[in-house]
């Protein structure tokens, strides 16, 4: 299943590569990928698309959230559904 | 400078002494890691991290206390990467944020193997790196790494400092990173001419981070509301066969008395991880030591009997659960307490969950249930665990005329008695001393457990005595493992650390080779070396130690671990063990623990016949 992701990410030195590098670390591959600017020019936007069943989107979702550079990430395709996809750790 | 990186001055109340002075990048660095607690740095120098070096000896020179020590002493390893082991190891001892400072380059690359070591345990560390200076970045200039692409890879996170306005905010946040939420080592890369820049201290400044500490303060401030406590209680309640799984989280928390208060309350039995040795007094009598693949048949049978399973701080981490599905097969109900929420289900899914700090969950659910007099009855599964305890209890080929491994650590843990620190190189030798020392406290048991790095044994001890300097501080180790920080020897006795180094030599990377045994029909590529020639005695003279002895016969076992124990300074100990002694129980790859091999010496409970042939390739070792 093909999944859209969202993030929002701090400007840092590395941040980028960061992104990519969990991906591939953790053998999920960037099926697409554009960034841009925001109003903020400490923040860019990310847009990755990615296919891969739940487990292994809600798997990217969780290891994006402890990079630390990353503000907010959400999928797209979950927007709506499901509350686990969007930022933070909700307790149980 | 960027909004989200700009330092943020902090409220004039908690006014820095040294605020407003004018200072080097090196000089702030200095007076951060102050700030921050660091009592010993461990590293060594060169061209890109003198200013820092410079300035860490003029603190010490200006700030000596009154009997003339340094306040912030400088230990020099051999190799950077045992400067890295031994802040990992002053970490592990202490629970403190352990600190190394390396140059660029292969300063730099030799901290790599601690770094990733330290990610995988989860232990808090800061590593200062030099780095060329901000002009020649990207030039391939001489001693130039990427050091932010490598370490990115590697550890919780990684700063490069090219504005020295940002330098003391960074360092500042990288502690905060390093010991908060599920803690990790962070790098800081400075460049030469940052650590030489003057700026103005301002003593407080921190890096915006909004993203990582909004989701740090929504999990630390979870609690378990009485909803989550009633529908906890209504499982266990249910259960006839409770157990808890502990993992390097309590240790980590620093929860272990809030799970002892748990355990004792409810009557849970506990098996730990092996990074969770010491998580729970092993001599208590609800402990069941280690379980896993190398854990003792009893714990990983009461895995198989339980009805309920209690997760703490620990991952089901293929150690542990190698094949999943079949882990805790009976367990009609999971709950998982974790402070990092992707560990949660990541390889098993739970009934109940909660995501934050263990000591206050564990807390609140003793309180929680004590205030509604819950009590499981659970007589029959404590006398069915003491049974498995009794029947299936440790033991090793005692007739044997060569030493054997377990022998020596048992005759060591009847002098430590569960009080002594002890490190571990990787294999044989670090399961053997897993299971057969008591650990009575958090923090005494020091190892590589989830990188399983040959080498952390020696520089890990060394870290942990500077950590507690009165501690008896053991390594044990392989004659494999030993050769890989040897040079280490040299820096036990340059600092005079009374460290005991316990050396069980079976000329052989023992591990390997009983893997060969079972899974490769004895062809022992590469893994014999009884034609290599080194003297370890003469070694450990040469390095310094008066007291390095070998002992061969085991008549001379116990007046021998006596004296060497009694020495008062460094003493080595070379013990020649019977090369064929193994690693007993085995859960092997891919097996479940009805499959675990319990070895000659433990008896098994179950006729099921085991399988040794060549495992499959994508078996893990
Ligand atoms: C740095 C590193 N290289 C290789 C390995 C693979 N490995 C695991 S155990 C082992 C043998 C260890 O031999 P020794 O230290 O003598 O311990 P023994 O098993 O004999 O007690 C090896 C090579 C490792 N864990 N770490």
């Amino acid at each position: 299943m093909k999944h859209t992701l969202s993030l929002l990410l701090q400007n840092e030195s590395g941040a980028l590569v960061r992104v990519a590098g969990l991906f591939a670390a953790r053998h999920v591959n960037i099926d697409a990928l554009t960034v841009a600017a925001t109003h903020d020019p400490a923040v860019s936007q990310l847009t990755l698309v990615l296919h891969g069943d739940e487990g292994t989107l809600e798997q990217i979702l969780r290891q994006l959230r402890k990079l630390v550079d990353v503000l907010d990430v959400s999928s797209l395709s979950l927007v709506g559904g499901h509350d686990g996809s969007r930022l933070a750790a909700t307790p149980a | 400078m960027t909004i989200t990186q700009a330092a943020h001055a902090a409220p004039a109340i908690d006014h820095h002494p040294l605020a407003g002075h004018a200072m080097t990048g090196a000089e702030a660095i200095v007076q951060v890691l102050a700030d921050e607690g660091a009592g010993v740095l461990f590293g060594y120098s060169g061209g890109a991290i003198l200013p820092v070096y410079d300035a860490v000896f003029r603190y010490n020179a200006d700030h000596a206390l009154p009997d003339g020590r340094e306040p912030m002493p400088l230990i020099v390893p051999a190799n950077e990467q045992g400067a890295g082991f031994m802040a990992a190891g002053y970490a592990r001892a202490s629970g403190k944020v352990g600190v190394a400072i390396v140059t660029s380059g292969p300063g730099a690359t030799n901290m790599v193997t601690p770094i990733r070591d330290s990610m995988a345990d989860s232990i808090p560390l800061v590593a200062i790196c030099g780095q060329v200076p901000t002009t020649a970045l990207g030039s391939d200039a001489f001693q130039e790494a990427p050091v932010s692409n490598i370490m990115g890879a590697c550890a919780k996170h990684v700063f490069l400092v090219t504005d020295p306005a940002q330098l003391e905010a960074t360092l500042r946040t990288a502690f905060e990173i390093a010991r908060s939420g599920r803690p990790g080592p962070v790098v800081v890369d400075v460049p030469k001419n940052v650590q030489n820049a003057t700026l103005h201290f301002d003593g407080a400044s921190r890096l915006a981070i909004p993203g990582y500490r909004a989701r740090l303060r929504a999990v630390e401030s979870a609690r378990l509301d009485d909803e989550a406590c009633a529908a906890f209680f209504a499982a266990l309640m249910q259960a006839q066969r409770p157990l808890i799984y502990a993992g390097g989280g309590v240790v980590a928390a620093e929860a272990a008395a809030a799970l002892r208060a748990f355990a004792d309350a409810f009557g849970l039995p506990v098996a730990t991880t092996l990074m969770g040795l010491g998580a729970f007094d092993s001599t208590a009598p609800l402990a069941l030591h280690m379980l896993g693949m190398h854990g003792t048949a009893y714990a990983n049978y009461a895995v198989e009997d339980c009805d309920f399973v209690f997760a703490l701080g620990a991952r089901f981490d293929d150690r542990v659960a190698g094949v999943p599905d079949k882990f805790a097969p009976r367990a009609k109900f999971i709950a998982q307490i974790d402070i990092d929420p992707a560990e949660i289900g990541k390889v098993k899914a739970v009934d109940w969950q909660h995501v934050g700090p263990l000591g206050p969950a564990l807390e609140r659910l003793t309180a929680w249930g004590r205030a509604r007099g819950l009590q499981p009855r659970l007589a029959d599964w404590h006398a069915h665990v003491a049974q498995l305890k009794r029947r299936h209890a440790m033991d090793w080929d005692r007739a044997n005329p060569l030493i054997q491994p377990q022998a020596v650590i048992a005759a060591i843990n009847r002098h430590a008695q569960g009080r002594a620190i002890v490190s571990t190189g990787v294999g044989q030798h670090q399961m053997w001393a897993a299971q057969y020392f008591d650990f009575r406290a958090p923090r005494q048991w020091l190892t590589s457990g989830s990188m399983g790095t040959m080498g952390f044994g020696l520089p890990a001890a060394i870290g942990a005595q500077f950590a507690r300097p009165d501690a008896l501080v053991l390594d044990i180790d392989g004659d494999g493992s030993i050769r890989m920080n040897l040079g280490e020897l040299e820096t036990v006795t340059t600092y005079g650390l009374p460290i005991k180094v316990v050396l069980l030599n079976n000329r052989c990377d023992g591990m390997v080779r009983q893997w060969q045994k079972l899974f490769f029909k004895g062809r022992f590529a590469a893994t014999d070396k009884t034609l290599h020639t080194k003297d370890f005695i003469r070694a450990a003279e040469a390095d310094g130690f008066a007291w390095a002895k070998r002992l061969e016969r085991n008549e001379e076992l116990e007046a021998t671990i006596a004296d060497f124990l009694a020495f008062e300074g460094p003493a080595f100990l070379e013990v020649m063990i019977d090369p064929d002694a193994g690693v007993y129980p085995m859960v092997g790859p891919g097996s479940s623990y009805t499959q675990m091999i319990t070895g000659e010496f433990i008896a098994s409970r179950d006729a099921t016949p085991v399988e040794t042939t060549e495992i499959p390739p994508t078996s893990m070792f």
